[in-house]
């Protein structure tokens, strides 16, 4: 009976966000709400329960590890954020996190940078490996704006935006499948687990 | 006004009904259409197949995602989970986001739900969520021992102590990791856990997310991908046509071919044709849970829906044309 009461207000739900192909109306605005308020609400007690108390309040308060107030004391500058006059405390923080980020640097170079250039400097021994290679040269070459796209050079430089208009073609295609894919998830969800109609 | 002319001014909700139609009947008058498996997907089965009851490799599961990409991603989840079940592989499980919590431990259970000999923390264990803030120093953590950068589980328990953990100590060991991801989150598993430690990654994405993913397939650093909804469908198949293959033969699965799944078709809606002890055909139907065939059933759907909206889209474009060339004629 739980179930069928739970999975009765998520077919409610669901059916209300759908009414907004039709137009805008209350019920998919009561859902949409719901949904924002909902995560909240969700995402608030389970950082509290998994972050707060393992990494600040049983350290500090029942373990004695005081140095902890210090990061503690500089997470609690980003709420200053809300503050006119001392917002720009919130930028310590922030810093930190900047700091985190700078630490990838190097690896994401390795991984998206070097390591994608090593596997476009194949020898060109196949169709793919040439298609590779024109592809990667007139697109790099189209974004050199230090010459005039004119004659032969802007000729092959127009290659180059059809090899991304085939890439455009294929994000919107997946695009198209993946929007498709939501849409059926819903449907398999009210057909198949609520009334049952899909064995 | 010609019938092009009329589609153009036609009101978006029929097309939006249209669309309704193109996905509701196929799902509720199912076919048999068929599902081709393509290198990433078979790439990614046949390396989580390696590990087949290996005590010192386990697969870790990381969850990046929401309910709303569920459709395409949690058929792939409970795919794999199957996958590690029938062939005995140590599955773990993580996730970094709140959203992420349940979903994780729904796909968990509802894989298991056939395997009732399988025990947490033995079999699988679930890391459960860590915030967010902690997702470098576990990821980077782990590559020298995970027990120490995880520490619990999601019930609390100190995993050093549990018996899975045995012969796993850091990424030689946990040495795939699949992210289920509807973000980007895919390239921070490439960036810390391949790149500094060397460590298998492969993703399982939405399909609006594949066409990033592929220059890191191309480049290697993806061992295997799984593309939205037919990457889930695909692995299905996989799994049924090795992992979970059972017959006099080959009781416990059989090894992974190409060959064998070039020519498999596994009908996901049909029934099984026997004769009995006076010859007569015996029909019974084919019992796959409706969870493990549940993208190839979306993909009946899918296949319609793809063919409406190429017929539109030629549509469009005569209608474009035609409509265009009597503009130029009346000018």
């Amino acid at each position: 009976m739980l179930e069928f009461i739970s999975n009765l207000v998520a077919v409610l739900l669901t059916l209300f966000i759908f009414s907004f192909l039709y137009k805008d109306n209350p019920f998919y605005r009561f859902a949409e709400h719901l949904l924002v308020g909902v995560s909240m609400g969700y995402a608030i007690p389970l950082v509290y329960i998994n972050a707060f108390i393992p990494f600040v309040y049983r350290p500090i308060f029942l373990e004695g590890n005081f140095w902890l107030i210090i990061p503690s004391c500089i997470g609690i500058l980003y709420i200053f954020r809300f503050t006119r006059n001392l917002s720009w405390l919130s930028r310590y923080p922030i810093a930190f996190g900047m700091g985190i980020v700078g630490m990838g640097v190097p690896m994401s170079m390795h991984s998206s940078v070097l390591v994608q250039m090593r596997n476009a400097m194949l020898p060109i021994d196949n169709i793919n490996t040439l298609l590779i290679f024109i592809g990667t040269v007139s697109i790099l070459l189209y974004f050199y704006f230090s010459k005039p796209h004119k004659g032969l050079y802007g000729k092959f430089t127009n290659i180059g935006i059809w090899f991304m208009m085939v890439g455009f073609g294929a994000s919107f295609g997946y695009t198209v499948m993946a929007r498709i894919s939501l849409l059926i998830g819903r449907v398999q969800f009210i057909l198949g687990d609520f009334l049952g109609l899909i064995k | 006004m010609n019938l092009f002319e009329k589609m153009k001014n036609i009101d978006r909700r029929y097309i939006y009904l249209v669309v309704a139609l193109c996905i509701i009947i196929p799902l509720l008058i199912p076919f048999n259409s068929r599902t081709y498996v393509t290198d990433p997907t078979a790439n990614l089965y046949k390396k989580i197949d390696s590990f087949a009851g290996k005590e010192d490799k386990a697969v870790l599961l990381s969850f990046s995602h929401d309910a709303s990409t569920m459709a395409e991603l949690f058929p792939m989840e409970v795919s794999i989970l199957r996958h590690c079940f029938e062939r005995n592989i140590k599955v773990f499980t993580i996730c970094f986001s709140p959203p992420a919590a349940p979903l994780m431990a729904y796909a968990l259970n509802v894989a298991k739900e056939d395997y009732p000999n399988l025990k947490s923390g033995v079999n699988y264990c679930n890391f459960g969520y860590k915030p967010a803030g902690l997702f470098l120093p576990i990821v980077l953590g782990m590559g020298d021992d995970v027990a120490e950068a995880v520490q619990t589980d999601a019930d609390g328990r100190k995993i050093k102590n549990l018996e899975i953990l045995k012969g796993i100590r850091n990424y030689d060991d946990l040495n795939l990791i699949i992210d289920f991801a509807a973000s980007a989150a895919v390239f921070s598993w490439i960036t810390y856990a391949r790149v500094r430690f060397g460590a298998n990654v492969a993703a399982g994405v939405t399909a609006v997310m594949a066409a990033d993913n592929y220059p890191y397939l191309q480049s290697g650093q993806l061992v295997g991908m799984l593309s939205g909804l037919k990457g889930a469908a695909e692995y299905e198949k996989l799994v049924d046509v090795f992992a979970a293959y059972e017959d006099t033969e080959y009781p416990n699965g059989r090894e992974f071919s190409p060959e064998v799944v070039k020519d498999t078709w596994v009908p996901i809606m049909s029934k099984k044709i026997s004769y009995d002890s006076q010859g007569s055909v015996v029909q019974t139907n084919v019992d796959l849970p409706y969870k493990f065939k549940q993208a190839r059933i979306g993909m009946n759907a899918q296949s319609i829906a793809h063919i409406m909206i190429i017929v539109f889209i030629i549509l469009g474009n005569i209608g474009y044309f035609l409509t265009k060339k009597k503009t130029a004629e009346v000018s």
